[in-house]
């Protein structure tokens, strides 16, 4: 069998013995996934819980200084002494 | 599939199956070597697209400055790329689902929308960046960017919306095996060997010691190894690719390999700044380096710096738009795959045109604030990487979502949170020189 013959795909019924067959994914059948869809938040115990709060604290903290930033970057708040 | 096929051919009895399309074959190792083949693609991509125009010129900005000094980051972060991406190849996988609709569900309503927000911000800014560098490439080929530019434009749109995620993967991947140029170009640029070789296992500062230039540059090339858009947009091209439970293996390999392959080239991105410096050339831009070199290496040197620049500028947008599009539609509930064809999935393809049609738009705007969207792109995502990579630790150790197949093991956490501290230091250090800029010495 050349290498062209096996890079093209046919349509398969049967699996001859002791063969192997090959799919490409997006030809396979939809294979199930984890069930995510009655899931909702995460749960969390406390530290966790307020470790994200110190991280959304400095999220926004580090946004606001980034914004300040360029604002004074642009020239905004008058020209640079440097 | 896969492995239900492997055990009834295994078990030597004839079987039946539904009709699939698929190659039949009888050896064990081609079996293998194919089934890799077809799952190969989005690692690769991922990393590789990640070599993007601010990737080529912090690189190369790197060994104008130190030379080969800086080699030994590049290996470091090879094993940090490489687990981060794996955890979302896992991800992935299990779930069938983008990274961003996980956020979202898991974490609710204000994280989404953060991560989707800032994504979306960083993203944009990137883009224009990308345009930008195929700007500046094309004016230095003596093409007018009011003409490249638009066709770039056109050219990544038609690589999108033919509805076949087939056809956009196998041009994606022959424009990231493009990037092996520069490894041609480190060999025509003949660098001492022993030099790299010992520059890359020996960990060393470069002379002069810590100052301030060389603390941002070891932020920017770890911000450029790994960025935030990596993780959603492996995940959803996974998700959209539907790898299968059987094809874990393969996609850890792809990821690896294109782990290895980024960091290759990245290296001889900075042999080719090494160049530059051992002939003491000074400049602004790698386009410009591009031009100066060509005196000393030759003209190939200097058409293929030029063109790798577009290669990558191109590669990066792809990659960088569909990552928002796909965040975009998984959130909004709007299907979101690149199998669709555009009346099934228009709000997806539109995200995708107006990210890629307004950032080439602004860059055609005379005197756009480039250098200060440059700024930005690095802040942003040096701020951004941190939490994201916090987000995808808590759901790699979910065990609802992922069972204990998927999960995160005791050594996986050990790494991972190594490496989130590392990165939340380095994005301080970045804080506080934004806040304090004379904290480093200048030089």
């Amino acid at each position: 069998m050349s290498v062209l013959e096996l890079l093209r795909p046919v349509t398969i019924t049967e699996i001859p013995e002791h063969h192997f067959v090959v799919v490409h994914p997006l030809d396979d059948v939809r294979e199930q996934k984890v069930n995510t869809s009655g899931l909702r938040a995460m749960p969390m115990t406390l530290s966790v819980k307020l470790s994200l709060m110190a991280l959304r604290g400095y999220l926004i903290l580090m946004m606001l200084l980034v914004l300040y930033h360029v604002i004074d970057l642009a020239g905004a708040f008058g020209p640079h002494a440097h | 599939m896969a492995n239900q096929v492997l055990s009834i051919s295994t078990a030597g009895a004839e079987a039946t199956l539904p009709p699939v399309r698929g190659c039949v074959v009888r050896s064990r190792w081609l079996y293998s070597v194919l089934t890799f083949l077809t799952v190969f693609g989005p690692g690769l991509i991922v990393m590789e697209a990640d070599n993007d125009a601010g990737a080529v010129s912090t690189y190369v900005q790197a060994g104008a400055q130190y030379g080969t000094r800086l080699l030994w980051i590049l290996l470091l972060l090879l094993p940090v790329t490489y687990f981060i991406q794996e955890m979302v190849v896992r991800l992935g996988i299990a779930t069938g689902k983008g990274h961003a609709a996980m956020i979202y569900q898991r974490f609710g309503r204000w994280w989404g929308m953060f991560s989707l927000v800032d994504l979306q911000l960083v993203n944009f800014l990137t883009l224009v960046t990308e345009f930008a560098a195929i700007s500046l490439a094309l004016s230095h080929m003596n093409i007018a960017p009011k003409l490249g530019v638009p066709l770039a434009a056109v050219a990544l749109i038609t690589m999108v919306v033919s509805g076949s995620y087939r056809r956009w993967e196998r041009v994606t991947v022959f424009l990231c095996l493009l990037d092996l140029g520069w490894v041609a170009i480190a060999l025509k640029v003949r660098p001492s060997l022993g030099e790299v070789f010992h520059n890359t296992l020996v960990p060393g500062i470069p002379h002069g010691g810590v100052t301030a230039s060389l603390t941002f540059l070891v932020i920017a090339i770890v911000g450029t190894t790994i960025a935030p858009w990596q993780l959603f947009f492996q995940q959803s091209c996974i998700a959209d690719k539907r790898l299968r439970f059987s094809d874990v293996k393969w996609a850890r390999l792809d990821t690896f390999l294109g782990a290895i392959f980024t960091i290759v080239v990245a290296g001889c991105m900075m042999l080719a700044g090494n160049a530059a410096k051992m002939h003491g050339i000074n400049f602004f831009d790698p386009a410009q380096m591009a031009n100066d070199l060509h005196i000393f290496s030759g003209e190939f040197v200097r058409s293929a710096i030029l063109l790798l620049m577009i290669n990558a500028a191109v590669l990066g947008t792809t990659a960088i738009s569909l990552s928002s599009s796909w965040a975009y539609g998984e959130v909004k509930g709007w299907p979101h795959s690149l199998e669709m064809p555009i009346r099934k999935a228009y709000g997806f393809y539109l995200t995708y045109v107006v990210c890629v049609g307004l950032a080439a738009a602004i860059v055609l705007i005379p005197g756009a604030p480039l250098q200060l969207i440059i700024l930005g792109v690095q802040v942003l995502a040096g701020i951004m990487l941190p939490s994201a990579i916090i987000f995808l630790q808590l759901l790699l150790n979910d065990k609802e979502v992922l069972g204990q197949q998927f999960v995160n093991r005791p050594w996986n956490n050990w790494v991972n949170w190594t490496i989130i501290i590392v990165l939340f230091a380095l994005s301080l250090i970045l804080a506080a020189q934004v806040a304090a800029p004379n904290l480093f010495p200048a030089s």
